[in-house]
């Protein structure tokens, strides 16, 4: 028993940086996203084509790679010590898997954003362009809103996906959950620890569908 | 006075030539319907009239401000982008598939413009809308969602949205062509209503008898330019193509 709790403590210990992790990528990676989505269909070729390749290796690439790279790269390439870029509290290490996390999910939520606003009818564009509208309101009134709703099925594909990968930043020794799990595998040559760590996120993602089926339901008044 | 002024207008979609120099004058409390095959240019030059498309050559004034002209050198210029807000107040558009705006409610769809572009408060707007909403006899849906309501009750809710700014002049594209008959003439007598008040209007339509009733100009257009206009050419058509295309009604 006393196992059981003590494996409880340490796992919730790790499920501080499982859910840094989680909320810091989407914090970044969906407004990045928006930009990236913007980019990829902007009519200068040379930006629309850098962000085509940007997001051919985030999505070709193995993520690991991707964190791997972004916490090594500095140091190998650069030769920027890496206890240099500590930000505030943080260790670089963190701050690399925040970083790789979200320039990887930017990609992904991109090409999903892409998607819902090229569906978008063009006649929503021209009753706004009539009515007065500049393209600033045009996107936030209009089109955005409507993008959203259009999305939210995708994006709660990836955001269950994101809760799972972020068992991924074990490579650059961040010690969330998985680690912690991993360790106290190890230790206590048992495989309970990892059963808790799954019944965790599972747990996450059963609030994760809760949350975006009621977010769902709060747009279907219109279709 | 003139409403809208369209001369000598030429477009082209690649190496198509929609519009072959079009002249097209609308003066102050007038009511003008298109009438045409498809393919003639019709709806081009009400998109154009209406800064959706924008011309190769000619000019166009709206409500005495001039929107683009073409210089004697051959240039064909634009007005800068305030004074082409300015003049989107002056017109309303209604569009053949309404093009509401889904995610907001009936009210919404008429004061959001009001609100935002035109900078009323919202007591006023919303007062601007019930008055109009009374008007269509829609006074009980200002809460609803354009998909709650049938096609003839969303495209009210379209004339009244295009109708809110008080605009100098009402362009109709095709504005029944996606209701059936018995909503359409639901909406004919909107139309046929505003023509009674003098509201300026561009109409192009294949409702013939229509058009013919409420029309004090009638343009009849093929390949690209007028063939015909005039009171009286659906009933006593001067040209051959004119005639060969009403026979099909």
């Amino acid at each position: 028993m006393a196992d059981i709790a003590s494996t409880l403590s340490q796992l919730a210990g790790g499920l501080r940086f499982t859910l840094g992790i989680f909320f810091l990528t989407l914090l970044f990676s969906i407004p990045l996203g928006l930009l990236v989505a913007r980019g990829r269909m902007s009519k200068n070729k040379i930006v629309s084509g850098i962000i085509r390749v940007y997001i051919s290796i985030m999505r070709g690439t193995p993520l690991m790679l991707q964190l791997l790279l972004v916490y090594f790269g500095p140091y190998y390439i650069f030769a920027v010590k890496l206890s240099d870029l500590d930000v505030g509290p943080f260790k670089y290490r963190f701050v690399a898997t925040i970083i790789g996390f979200s320039l990887n999910y930017a990609a992904y939520f991109a090409e999903i954003f892409r998607g819902g606003i090229q569906s978008m009818p063009v006649g929503q564009y021209e009753a706004s362009q009539i009515l007065g509208f500049t393209r600033m309101q045009t996107y936030f009134r209009i089109i955005l809103p409507q993008v959203v709703k259009r999305v939210l099925p995708s994006v709660t594909n990836e955001v269950i996906t994101l809760v799972k990968d972020t068992s991924l930043a074990q490579v650059l020794a961040v010690t969330e959950m998985f680690t912690t799990a991993k360790n106290l595998a190890s230790a206590q040559v048992s495989v309970m620890p990892f059963i808790v760590a799954g019944v965790f996120y599972y747990v996450m993602n059963g609030v994760i569908e809760i949350v975006m089926n009621r977010a769902e339901k709060s747009m279907s008044y219109y279709s | 006075m003139n409403v809208l002024e369209m001369k000598n207008i030429h477009k082209s979609f690649d190496d198509l030539e929609v519009l072959k120099g079009i002249d097209l004058e609308v003066k102050k409390g007038e009511v003008v319907g298109i009438i045409g095959p498809s393919g003639g240019g019709k709806s081009t030059l009400l998109r154009c009239a209406t800064t959706l498309e924008r011309i190769d050559k000619g000019n166009i004034s709206i409500a005495g401000e001039t929107l683009v002209k073409t210089s004697n050198s051959g240039l064909t210029q634009y007005t800068d982008k305030k004074t082409m807000q300015q003049i989107r107040g002056r017109f309303g558009l209604v569009f053949q598939n309404f093009n509401l705006f889904p995610h907001f409610s009936v009210r919404r769809n008429i004061t959001e413009a009001l609100i935002h572009v035109h900078k009323k408060s919202r007591e006023e707007a919303d007062s601007i809308c019930d008055d109009l909403l009374k008007k269509l006899g829609m006074e009980d849906k200002a809460d609803a969602y354009p998909c709650n309501l049938s096609g003839g009750q969303q495209q009210r809710v379209s004339i009244a949205r295009a109708l809110a700014v008080n605009p100098d002049i009402l362009f109709f594209d095709e504005p029944t062509s996606a209701l059936d008959p018995e909503l359409t003439s639901g909406i004919l007598k909107v139309i046929r209503e505003l023509a009674e008040e003098h509201m300026t209007m561009v109409i192009v339509t294949h409702e013939m008898v229509f058009a013919r009733d409420v029309a004090d100009k009638l343009v009849f257009m093929d390949g690209g330019v007028i063939v015909e206009q005039g009171k009286d050419i659906i009933s006593n058509p001067q040209k051959e193509r004119t005639r060969e295309f009403l026979a099909g009604y």
